[in-house]
């Protein structure tokens, strides 16, 4: 095999580029660390994962809904959606998909045992789906669900013969029945269960190495430009750039913002767009005794006073101008406005003085001691934010140490609620700000799927009412104002600081093109040749 | 022997001041000393000549980031070096850059110098299967790169310095003793010896008081080549990322720091760190060649 890339990459040298064209190369920042699609509701793993499986519904690059596995979604009432299997759809195995296939793969999500972050979130909404003939399939929501679509684009689906199910799959209110012995995550080690529907199959999967991609040709859409794709992970900035510069790769995601100009005076091109993700702080606040990583009498951060010092003292525009190189936006809410939802509420002043006043007042005139957790691999410039809030921080008297480390163990980490203040981001999957409402700042209630990543534990029922009562109501105008309401008193009872918008970036060579994404998604099927 | 006639009894030339006096005929290897204790100097008086104390994050303002050497700060200082990122100074980070990376250094050498010689003569003084037992953990240990060891702790333990330390000890302690036990063994044969357990003198005033400072030449040069290869290692270890923690960095960290830098031409982030641990590696090699040369029978005129 060596000797054949060998002789290949020869012939392609004596042939100039053009001979290469047909295979690609992808540096990713952060490495997926699963090919199950069920394990990991994350950005990491969905993004390489999206070339391999297909969900109902896709998203395109400014988050509007485009039809993938289903080719229509049609509400019947308040609760009742019609979707059409698209025909002639086939696994990569050759086998037909069926809608026993996608009622298998929704019952499957909530049952991965482990995962760091569950697909749970979107199942539970759902009451019941039936199958009703070859190519329908009726879902019933338990509320009305004005985001039907973002949450169909979620479920990745797989096929429920190779899973092992049982020949006929239901999901009724009483549960699933029929999954048979349902495989977890660790089976996926056996690449032929890494089959979808998708425009590309996994050839080969070694974590820290590379994920090896080949075009799937019986795919139902648009052949990609590209046949065989590797997908590497380079976490470290400087050798990403490093590899595109060098040829190594074609495409590589956030450069480094200070790379940016070098990377274009060699001739190479880079495309940005804002994205859909904040990046804020989380601060334990339910808790009256001391939070984790923390030393001081009692809980501070349960006091508002102190939560509005923090963000007070954090001077957002700098970390945008010094440490973002200005590829950021300050961020005063939980979405970048104009999008669905958001208020246009003005960025906390950057007010040190206001904050050390706040501090006295709420008995912490002599401040106190907290480690702030974050990952040092996961957004743009991740670690050095980190420190500068720190920095911050300690001017206005809170002593603050970092603690950095590599986006797995870190969010297992903040999991387990081992921070009292950490930051982190999230990326609205249906580009409102329903999701990260829910998500973050609702009460955590596994129940009802809500507050699934709200670690700060933040809790106002007066916002979870509104919260709720937004994510059933299908009248936008209506809908709109409930998630502002919502949005508006949990920010200004600083429940949680956000502190920019990231912008994404990303770097290419000139023989290949990347329309930017606001979803961040990197990913091989979308990527063209250059005109 | 020339002091017979010239010096009196109490002056009389010891194996110390013999080594001295050879030590400073090489001209290099006085350069070097001169230079290490340079930067032992300017490490211990760093904190009250250098600008900026970089582990107060009070003192910094990131706003100063990234400024090249030369810059002025808001407030009128001069960043010589230039800064990093985090608006640090970087010729007051490596000063307590230096400091840490040699404070772990040392301590490290210290604690495994005094278990690797303990191990090492109680493994040559008493022989048998003590000796046996000793070497064998040793042998086991010497198989694996040290730096595998080090990172392996170092992800069982975590980051921190202390844990550093530990990791650095536990890497070289093992070197110490096999260098001690096979000088010791050599001397152990000796009329001396005999002589002492003749006089009834215990045990331990024969290994500590006799038998080692006898071993002692090889031991002295080992140090002096591991005091180098324990400051590198630290600061692979921080390179990595698993040793020192981010807002105390060492050298290695801070050339860490500026290495996402390299590219964009902000090369004073890496460079000046990488310099300075350079120099300091540089300087302790050349000082421990000098001393192997020295001790060595075979090369004496």
């Amino acid at each position: 095999m060596n000797r054949l890339y060998l002789t290949a990459a020869v012939a392609a040298l004596a042939l100039g580029t053009q001979a290469q064209a047909e295979s690609l190369a992808i540096a990713l920042k952060t490495e997926p660390n699963s090919i199950d699609p069920h394990f990991n509701y994350s950005a990491v793993n969905i993004a390489p994962l999206s070339n391999i499986y297909d969900p109902l519904v896709e998203s395109d690059a400014v988050k509007k809904p485009i039809p993938a596995l289903a080719t229509s979604w049609t509400a019947l009432d308040d609760l009742r959606w019609e979707i059409k299997l698209r025909q002639g759809v086939t696994f990569h195995d050759g086998s037909p998909l069926t809608p026993r296939d996608v009622v298998y793969s929704w019952c499957r999500a909530p049952l991965i045992e482990n995962s760091p972050s569950s697909y749970a979130t979107f199942v539970n909404k759902m009451a019941s789906i039936e199958i009703v003939d070859d190519s329908t399939l009726i879902f019933t929501t338990k509320e009305p669900n004005p985001l039907m679509w973002s949450d169909l684009s979620q479920i990745f689906i797989i096929s429920a013969a190779k899973m092992g199910a049982e020949e006929t799959v239901t999901f009724g209110a009483e549960g699933c029945t029929g999954m048979g012995e349902v495989p977890q995550s660790a089976v996926f080690s056996d690449l032929g269960y890494a089959m979808g529907t998708g425009p590309y199959k996994v050839t080969e999967f070694n974590r820290g190495e590379a994920l090896r991609l080949e075009a799937y040709d019986g795919f139902w859409g648009d052949k990609p430009d590209y046949d065989d794709v590797t997908i590497r992970t380079i976490s470290s900035d400087g050798p990403r750039v490093a590899a595109l510069l060098a040829g190594d790769v074609q495409l590589i995601e956030s450069p480094p913002i200070q790379d940016i100009e070098r990377i274009k005076g060699e001739g190479f091109k880079t495309t940005e767009t804002k994205s859909a993700r904040v990046i804020y702080l989380q601060l334990r606040q339910d808790m009256t005794e001391t939070p984790p990583m923390m030393e001081a009498e009692g809980n501070p951060l349960h006091d508002q006073r102190v939560r509005q010092a923090i963000s007070y003292a954090i001077n957002r525009q700098g970390i945008v101008d010094r440490i973002m190189g200005g590829y950021a936006e300050a961020a005063g809410e939980l979405l970048a406005p104009p999008m669905f939802g958001t208020t246009g509420r003005a960025v906390d002043p950057y007010d040190p003085e206001k904050a050390k006043a706040l501090l006295a007042e709420a008995g912490y005139g002599d401040g106190f001691k907290v480690t702030l957790g974050a990952p040092n691999d996961r957004y743009v410039n991740d670690e050095r934010v980190a420190q500068a809030i720190a920095q911050m921080l300690t001017q206005v008297g809170i002593t603050t140490d970092v603690d950095a480390t590599t986006a797995s163990q870190f969010f297992s980490r903040r999991n387990k609620l081992d921070f009292g203040m950490f930051m982190a981001g999230w990326g609205s999957s249906s580009g409102d700000t329903s999701s990260p409402l829910n998500a973050m700042v609702a009460t955590a209630n596994k129940d009802i799927g809500a507050g699934g990543w709200n670690y700060g534990r933040y809790s106002n029922p007066v916002v979870d009412e509104k919260i709720a009562k937004a994510l059933v109501t299908v009248d936008d105008a209506e809908r709109e104002k409930l998630l502002q309401e919502a949005e508006t008193i949990a920010l200004d009872e600083f429940g949680i600081l956000p502190l920019h918008y990231e912008l994404t970036v990303w770097a290419m060579a000139p023989e290949v093109h990347y329309e930017p994404r606001s979803d961040q998604r990197t990913a091989a099927y979308l990527v063209e040749k250059a005109e | 022997m020339s002091d017979l006639t010239t010096t009196a009894p109490r002056r009389k030339d010891t194996p110390l001041r013999r080594l001295a006096r050879q030590f400073l005929e090489d001209r290099i290897a006085v350069a070097a000393l001169a230079v290490f204790l340079a930067v032992a100097l300017f490490t211990l008086l760093g904190p009250f000549i250098v600008p900026q104390n970089p582990y107060d994050l009070a003192q910094l303002d990131f706003m100063d980031g990234g400024l090249p050497p030369g810059s002025q700060s808001f407030s009128g200082m001069t960043y010589w070096l230039g800064t990093d990122t985090q608006g640090r100074d970087m010729l007051s980070a490596i000063a307590y850059g230096l400091r840490i990376s040699l404070a772990v250094s040392f301590t490290s050498l210290i604690l495994a110098l005094i278990i690797g010689v303990a191990a090492g003569l109680a493994a040559a003084y008493f022989g048998g299967r003590i000796d046996t037992l000793i070497m064998r953990v040793v042998d086991i240990q010497l198989s694996f790169p040290s730096i595998l060891i080090a990172l392996i702790l170092l992800a069982l333990f975590g980051r921190g310095i202390d844990k550093v330390i530990l990791a650095i000890v536990i890497v070289q302690w093992a070197d110490f003793a096999r260098t001690v036990r096979s000088s010791a063994i050599v001397e152990r044969r000796k009329e001396y010896i005999e002589a002492a357990h003749c006089l009834g003198l215990s045990r331990q005033r024969t290994m500590f008081r006799h038998l080692l400072p006898n071993s002692l030449p090889p031991l002295i040069v080992l140090a002096t080549v591991k005091i180098a290869s324990a400051i590198s290692l630290e600061a692979t270890l921080s390179f990595l990322g698993a040793g020192v923690p981010i807002t105390q960095p060492s050298l290695g960290l801070l050339i860490a720091n500026g290495y996402d830098f390299l590219l964009s031409g902000r090369y004073w982030i890496a460079i000046f760190p990488g310099v300075a641990l350079l120099i300091t590696i540089v300087a302790i090699n050349l000082v421990g060649d000098r001393l192997r040369d020295v001790l060595n029978p075979r090369l004496q005129k």
